[in-house]
């Protein structure tokens, strides 16, 4: 019995060593695809990974205190047309354009986020949920910031100095470099001491409270850097599509992060990696007939939630303890 | 052994049989990219463009191929959604280009999608037909988009001006979508109604979701309008105004000047409540060519016809004429080109030809005759015929 | 002036009776299974379908029709309720993801059985009654009467039937409701039921008012959404109170300044209350 037991532990490590290894693999892989294929469309759809990446990355930050916001399609878009703005109106150069998307998502969140955050569980869901709306309409209302229903075209494309981002392979790097900095981040953060406090107060508030954790403090930070993560994807997103209308930030957007996030696993590091590569390209699979894509991602998801509550990053850890109870 | 080649005698024989007799040699392929609405709102318009594109193919392909410089095709339409979104369509574009690297799109059906996928299209040298009714998917800088139907910017003059006096009509109430085709036609129409001497005196913009009006329409009915005009407003929505406008007792004359629904407005609303209604329609019943249209279309696809359906299907057969015009397929500069120069084209809606050089820069939208209808009995009847220059 | 003041404060209240129809379903599955139900718009969709098919294609009478999707939506709650939600029941948050998963089934079901075009349902009555000047039309009237009919029957259950007292309890406290030997198993999988029920009567109702097609659903989501908000998730007098607070809000608003206005005062008004008071105008005190 013991020596069993001693050897499941042996599997199990070598397996996590060997799926570590794999999964390390496959991301390279993933990563170098567009570079091997040489196709623009494959180009195009790595880059919307990357931007899906980055924003569900912020979603899961916030999610690491116990919060999930149905207005991050909102932040995204705020970062969005914020540094359109930048870039079209007072004619700063792209890299202002990023910084200031982030330092004012940022801002807005650090802004609303006391109030909000005292909110928990369904009630945070609701009112991020009308937040959402509200940012859609008021930017329908100011058509001179936001173009209003028209939208905005002819964004310029990223540019550092001389060297313009205008085509897709040129692009890539960039999208690509953003979000293993972006993973690099959340990885950072949560090896930090903040790290630890957003999981004291995830796994129980009042707990965390009492042994001293400035939990609304703590909360409030996570939000403000998801929130900023997602301003940073709105600001990519705007330079490489060109166009930005509210309609793009319908809480559709929103729902859409969730689902990676879920379906990724919404705890773990590489749960909006997983996710955002698995069903960013799913479209692409059906694009014909869209209503079996949308019937498809409600099938996984419910699937997922109920035999996989930790996301698809927790496959391997189940199959290893299944072999291990054989 | 005998047994055998009787077998592939008669297998031989069904083959030469089943295959169309013209087809002797393996056809090249033609795609054609077809970048519409499929789900979501939006989608009829977008199920209607795609099937007319596919009538015309399917014309073509029966007839074992298109000719075109030597060559022949068989046209193969490659049908993608964009849900009505920017960000949908971009990524469906770049597949199309970029991967299908087909040369043609019909699409798209909304506005915000055509100006977000101009950038690929354009700089890639992709014709594209749109439905777009926003006025800046023509310019002279976009020499590859084509707008084969007519928006409210062609219509709503000469349509205004002759419901205006055959009417009387002095005051206008008008309810339009807070989207980008609402903004543009609201500015478009109530334009016309003051060059036609009516007042606009009551323009109401709401969200697209919006199923209640009693309220704006009770603002509108305040201010005592002779008319509501519901351009620009998707068939559900126009059929629900013109019941509740009729349930809360407004008497006055309903008018739509774009965008042919009628019956799914007759659906939605009731032919009592619909009866009397001015409507824009596109299509003249007693034509011949329009009824061989409708039904050859329901009974291919076993559904009512969308109202851009056909000029859809003129359009794309009027690319199909402009690539066997100028020769080639790959091209395109030259089949632009040629399909520019078509001219009194007969197609299914009558004679048709570009225009638009005053307006957009940029002879690329279609000048089709248009005509004023009266719903009747829930069906429409022709009042008065009219072209880009006015109605009688 | 004062005539349009009237007019609007009539159309309000219509208008919030509607929302309440729209709204009943969702506040109670709220309050019973603790799931906020994004599937509830579909349900009302599936309902409006149902009185389509049973009323202007196999043309029945309407109040069969309506007891058809009554029905029909009862079982298939339940059966839903036993498939998506079971594994749920206590997590508010996975409960919550689940049903923006089946309401992306059930609306792209229908769009793949039904085809995107609105069908044609005819009304069951036209024009309108005028009083001195103030008009309800009769479509309206008709929608109106049928639903207090039903919202008194479901009243009187949830008031003075042993089943809807144990609903009830559930609603109060699930612990203590338990401890008395209501029977959670079947509550649970009822409580869907009936909230979906609602939904579809809902729909069955208002079809000849606001149209069928998949897409019908969106609106009496939001509306429900808006309404339970404002009124505390859960709570059934707080959803009458907020219903009418919305319809008089939206009608006086869009009246007097216009629709884009009313939208957002109401978006506005939403997050006042939850910043304010989380658990809505007559919630139990937990957020």
């Amino acid at each position: 019995m013991e020596k069993s037991t001693a050897q499941t532990g042996v599997t199990q490590a070598s397996f996590w060593t060997v799926g570590r290894g794999a999964f390390a693999l496959a991301l390279l892989a993933a990563a170098l695809f567009p570079v091997i294929s040489g196709s623009t469309f494959h180009f195009h759809i790595a880059i919307m990974i990357c931007l899906a990446i980055i924003a569900t990355m912020g979603l899961g930050v916030i999610a690491r205190v116990g919060q999930l916001s149905l207005c991050h399609g909102a932040f995204v878009g705020v970062g969005a047309y914020t540094s359109m703005l930048m870039v079209m109106r007072l004619e700063l150069p792209f890299m202002a354009g990023v910084v200031a998307a982030v330092v004012v998502t940022s801002l807005v969140a650090a802004l609303i986020g006391g109030p909000l955050l005292r909110l928990r569980g369904v009630y945070f869901v609701l009112i991020t949920f009308a937040l959402n709306e509200l940012f859609r309409l008021v930017m329908l209302e100011f058509p001179g910031l936001s173009g209003g229903s028209s939208g905005i075209a002819n964004i310029p494309a990223a540019s550092f100095g001389s060297l313009v981002l205008d085509e897709k392979a040129t692009f890539y790097p960039l999208a690509l470099i953003s979000a293993v900095l972006v993973v690099a981040l959340v990885a950072l953060v949560d090896r930090s001491m903040i790290g630890r406090r957003f999981s004291a107060v995830e796994e129980n508030i009042t707990l965390a409270e009492s042994t001293g954790i400035a939990t609304a403090r703590t909360q409030n930070l996570a939000f403000i850097i998801g929130s900023g993560i997602a301003g940073f994807a709105g600001a990519l997103m705007a330079h490489y599509i060109g166009f930005l209308s509210p309609e793009t930030f319908h809480f559709e957007l929103s729902v859409s992060y969730i689902i990676m996030l879920v379906v990724g696993g919404r705890l773990a590091l590489w749960g909006p990696v997983v996710g955002a590569l698995i069903l960013t390209p799913l479209p692409e699979f059906l694009r014909g007939a869209m209503e079996f894509q949308h019937v498809f991602y409600g099938v996984a998801l419910i699937v997922i939630l109920s035999f996989l509550p930790n996301g698809l990053v927790s496959l391997p850890d189940r199959l290893a303890r299944l072999g291990g109870r054989k | 052994m005998k047994f055998k080649s009787t077998l592939a005698l008669a297998v031989g024989a069904a083959i030469a049989f089943s295959a169309p007799p013209t087809v002797a040699q393996e056809n090249k392929t033609l795609k054609v990219g077809a970048l519409v609405t499929l789900s979501g709102a939006g989608a009829s318009w977008g199920r209607g463009m795609l099937e007319a594109t596919e009538l015309a193919a399917s014309k073509y392909n029966e007839a074992g191929g298109i000719e075109v410089g030597g060559e022949t095709y068989d046209i193969e339409v490659i049908a993608y959604d964009d849900s009505y979104k920017a960000n949908e369509a971009v990524s469906a574009a770049n597949r199309l280009v970029y991967d299908d690297e087909v040369k043609y799109i019909i699409g798209t059906v909304g506005s915000a999608p055509i100006l977000a996928i101009q950038p690929i299209t354009e700089k890639e040298g992709v014709i594209t037909m749109t439905l777009g009714f926003t006025s800046e998917a023509l310019s002279p800088e976009k020499p590859y988009t084509f707008r084969p139907n007519l928006t409210t910017a062609e219509v709503a003059q000469p349509q205004i001006d002759w419901v205006v006096e055959s009417q009387g009509i002095e005051t206008v109430g008008a309810l339009f979508p807070n989207d980008e085709t609402g903004e543009q036609i609201a500015k478009d129409v109530s334009a016309s109604y003051e060059r036609a001497g009516a007042e606009m005196s009551a323009i109401e913009f709401f969200e697209r979701d919006q199923v209640d009006f009693v309220p704006l329409l009770t603002r509108i009915m305040s201010e005592g309008v002779d008319a509501i005009e519901l351009d620009g407003n998707s068939p559900e929505t126009a059929g629900q105004i013109v019941q509740q406008a009729r349930d809360i007792g407004f008497e006055g004359a309903i008018i739509r000047t774009g965008g042919p629904a009628t019956a799914e407005i007759v659906n939605v609303a009731g032919a009592e409540a619909a009866e009397g209604m001015f409507v824009h329609a596109g299509l003249d019943p007693s034509k011949d060519s329009v009824n061989a249209y409708i039904t050859e279309y329901e009974e291919t696809f076993e559904h009512s016809m969308n109202g851009f359906s056909p000029f859809f299907y003129d359009g794309a057969n009027m690319l199909f004429q402009a690539m066997q015009e100028a020769g080639t397929v790959e091209d395109t500069d030259a089949v632009r080109k040629a399909l520019e120069s078509i001219e009194s084209y007969e197609g299914v809606l009558g004679e048709l030809s570009w225009t638009g050089e005053d307006r957009y820069g940029i002879a690329h939208q279609i000048d089709a005759p248009f005509y004023v209808a009266q719903v009747r009995d829930g069906k429409e009847e022709i009042v008065a015929t009219c072209d880009i220059e006015g109605c009688e | 002036m004062s005539f349009l003041i009237i007019q609007s404060l009539v159309n309000g209240v219509i208008l919030g009776l509607l929302y309440l129809l729209m709204a009943i379903g969702f506040t109670l599955v709220f309050g019973i299974m603790r799931v906020v139900n994004f599937a509830h718009g579909e349900f009302y969709m599936l309902g409006a379908f149902a009185a389509y098919f049973a009323f202007a294609v196999a043309g029945l009478p309407y109040p069969v029709a309506v007891a058809g999707a009554f029905g029909g939506a009862i079982v298939l709650g339940a059966i839903i309720e036993r498939v998506v939600f079971r594994p749920f029941r206590g997590d508010e948050l996975s409960g919550m993801i689940a049903s923006i998963g089946l309401a992306l089934i059930l609306q792209n079901l229908a769009l793949i059985a039904f085809g995107p075009d609105p069908l044609s349902m005819p009304s069951l009555v036209s024009g309108a009654y005028n009083w001195g000047g103030i008009i309800l039309p009769k479509s309206r009237v008709v929608v109106i009467l049928g639903s207090m009919v039903i919202l008194a029957i479901f009243y009187y259950f949830l008031m003075h039937t042993r089943t809807g007292r144990a609903l009830r309890a559930l609603v109060q406290d699930r612990e203590i409701a338990a401890a008395y030997g209501v029977r959670v198993e079947l509550m649970y999988p009822l409580g869907l039921a009936l909230g979906a029920a609602l939904a579809a009567m809902a729909g069955a109702f208002m079809a000849p008012l606001f149209g069928v097609s998949p897409f019908v659903g969106g609106t009496p989501l939001l509306k429900a959404f808006i309404v339970v908000i404002l009124g505390g998730l859960g709570s059934i007098p707080g959803a009458v109170i907020a219903s009418m607070l919305l319809g008089l809000i939206e009608s006086t608003t869009s009246t007097f300044f216009g629709a884009s206005t009313a939208d957002i005062v109401v978006f506005a008004l939403v997050i006042a209350v939850l910043l304010v008071r989380p658990s809505g105008l007559l919630g139990h005190k937990e957020a």
